[in-house]
């Protein structure tokens, strides 16, 4: 037989097609269904942290559970919606009450949204933590390493930006070699906070 | 089952000189843009081992009722397939590591190496070999990552899988964790490697 | 002050500043392969830009309108290059009838861009990024203009080596990586060209 009959060759190949994208689709459908629950805690667990992580208060970094217990006891959200509160009042660990506030501004390739910790006197932060950045990985994406992270507790604004590694005074920040312009947009946004964080309380109250 | 020094052979060919990476440079988008942090470029290579053996041993078992005109289709439906899968299995267990990776996971599909193999090796071996070339050619791509990744963690921030291994009186070569870094990188890799390849077809036509 | 970077900022920097290849690593094989010779180039460069600005599009449309309201965002990936492989099956076969000389010109090319990274890579990055649709299509039109110039850049050079010593070990693919690492060094040159929003 030379030709190849009808079926083989038309409809054949579309058979084999769809079969074959139904188990694959299923097999990686349930394999995302039962994962579901898991990267929903983890973004919870994520936003938790950042809160802890903005306001110093320390946390066990791999228990859940005692991480849950901490922002229970120490954390309080106001208003927004359900899973983005506007802010919220924090218990510091120097026994003082702080804020820690979300905000966010254009960074160089999409929003940065970041909480911001505050005392209440509105001018020193008790830490950043970056919560959405779409940066250049190694340069403008280091905004989310410790270091430059950790620079922020106790400064006070109004901030000024200095080349990385000479920030002296309380209100210089470290800018991030080779990435100018996400750490301008990071300034900012920091130098913005206050006026957020303002607005934020007194529309909670 | 395969004769045993089949599976030596086919295990160790794409280790050394037909690692798919150094003779055509194949593959090396996705994952030279994460290699400036060793822990990263580890994490994405398990992805891209995962994706290679188990797609070639996928597409071998099926090999003989695939129609040949929908072949590049099937392929690329089975590879994307476990792509997704690493993806969706890093986000829930690596999260962090996950949003660091960013679309650079997604882009495993598009892996020139791993619909090479399949085309190449899978469509005309036994499932067996199959999975153990797709392991092999996974591994002869990691190991030269791994290599750049090293470097530039370490020149680029004194670090290595994020501990500080450098002293203070190292400045970083703030240029390695930026794209030229890796560009040199690898050409560096490349050149040594042929080097190291001439001298011996040198010999050995001697 | 605006909460999203503005079209034609994006636009700018897919080219320069954020080359799709010199900064994001994309779209690497063909690049180096194809560079050797400047009419292949533009063949390739310019058809890359065609089908980069229309998929991004195209993905964009079926992302939001019919991946998210389903709730199937992590079939993103199947989509996506489903999207691209039909789209360029699609212009390959239109070309092939319309114009022999179009054909002979840019359709050999199509199939070697459904597996281009960068490509696909645009698309992703859209999604990450949350672009709107305007934004979408400024994105893929700059990056394949990014590209395109990164190719044509290289091909240029490449014509230029054909009379220099390269050393034996970097004939070929080693020394194309070293000029992409110049290149990639006098693009972040451009950082300062653009302000921030």
């Amino acid at each position: 037989m030379k030709k190849e009959s009808f079926f083989k060759t038309r409809i054949y190949p579309i058979i084999f097609m769809v079969v074959l994208t139904l188990v694959f689709i299923s097999v990686v459908s349930g394999i995302y269904l039962s994962t579901k629950e898991l990267v929903l805690l983890n973004e919870s667990i994520f936003e938790k942290k950042a809160v802890l992580y903005a306001a110093g208060i320390d946390y066990p970094e791999d228990d859940t559970q005692k991480i849950e217990a901490v922002y229970e006891e120490r954390v309080r959200e106001v208003g927004g919606e359900e899973g983005r509160p506007s802010y919220f009042i924090v218990s510091l660990p120097s026994g003082e009450t702080g804020y820690v506030v979300y905000t966010s501004g254009a960074g160089l390739w999409g929003e940065i949204v970041a909480l911001f910790g505050l005392k209440t006197d509105m001018q020193t932060l008790t830490g950043v933590e970056f919560v959405q950045q779409n940066e250049t990985p190694g340069l403008g994406a280091r905004i989310t390493e410790d270091w430059f992270k950790q620079q922020f507790r106790g400064k006070e604004g109004p901030f000024t930006m200095v080349e990385e590694g000479t920030a002296d005074e309380p209100d210089e920040l470290d800018a991030i070699t080779g990435a100018t312009r996400t750490s301008t947009a990071v300034l900012k946004i920091a130098n913005n906070v206050f006026e957020v964080a303002e607005a934020k309380i007194k529309e909670g109250n | 089952m395969p004769a045993r020094g089949k599976i030596k052979k086919t295990f160790f060919e794409p280790l050394g000189k037909n690692n798919p990476v150094f003779a055509q440079i194949l593959g090396i988008c996705s994952t030279l843009a994460v290699t400036n942090k060793l822990e990263n470029t580890v994490i994405m290579c398990m992805g891209v081992l995962f994706t290679t053996s188990l797609s070639g041993f996928t597409i071998s078992l099926i090999r003989k009722l695939i129609p040949s005109r929908v072949r590049m289709m099937a392929e690329t439906l089975i590879i994307a397939s476990f792509v997704i899968i690493v993806d969706i299995v890093l986000r829930a267990y690596v999260p962090d590591i996950w949003k660091q990776l960013g679309p650079y996971v997604g882009l495993i599909i598009t892996n020139c190496i791993i619909m090479g193999r399949a085309e190449a090796f899978a469509l005309n071996n036994p499932p067996g070999l199959s999975l153990v070339d797709g392991i092999a050619s996974g591994l002869g791509y990691s190991y030269v990552l791994i290599v750049i990744a090293f470097f530039r963690e370490l020149l680029g921030t004194g670090e290595i899988w994020g501990l500080p291994v450098l002293g203070d009186w190292w400045t970083n070569w703030s240029i390695m964790i930026m794209p030229p870094g890796a560009f040199f990188m690898l050409a560096i890799f490349v050149w040594v490697v042929k080097g190291v390849l001439i001298k011996e077809s040198e010999e050995a036509a001697k | 002050m605006n909460a999203q970077a503005v079209p034609v900022v994006i636009f700018f920097a897919a080219i320069f500043t954020n080359n799709i290849l010199l900064s994001n690593y994309l779209g690497m094989c063909s690049f180096l392969s194809v560079s050797r010779e400047i009419k292949t180039s533009v063949g390739l460069g310019v058809a890359v830009i065609f089908v980069m600005t229309c998929t991004s599009m195209l993905n964009w449309v079926v992302y939001h309108g019919i991946l998210v309201p389903l709730g199937l965002e992590y079939l993103r990936f199947i989509v996506f290059i489903i999207v691209i492989a039909a789209f360029v099956q699609l212009v390959e076969m239109i070309i092939e009838r319309v114009s022999e000389v179009l054909y002979a010109a840019l359709g050999i090319f199509l199939p070697l861009i459904t597996v281009n990274c960068a490509i696909l890579g645009v698309s992703l990055f859209m999604v990450i990024r949350e672009y709107t649709f305007i934004e979408s299509f400024t994105f893929g039109l700059g990056s394949g203009i990014g590209w395109f110039l990164a190719i044509m850049a290289m091909a240029g050079i490449r014509q230029k080596l054909k009379r220099a010593r390269v050393p034996h070990g970097l004939e070929g693919a080693g020394i194309t990586l070293i000029i992409t690492g110049m290149m990639a060094l006098a693009f972040m040159g451009f950082s300062g060209m653009l302000p921030i929003g």
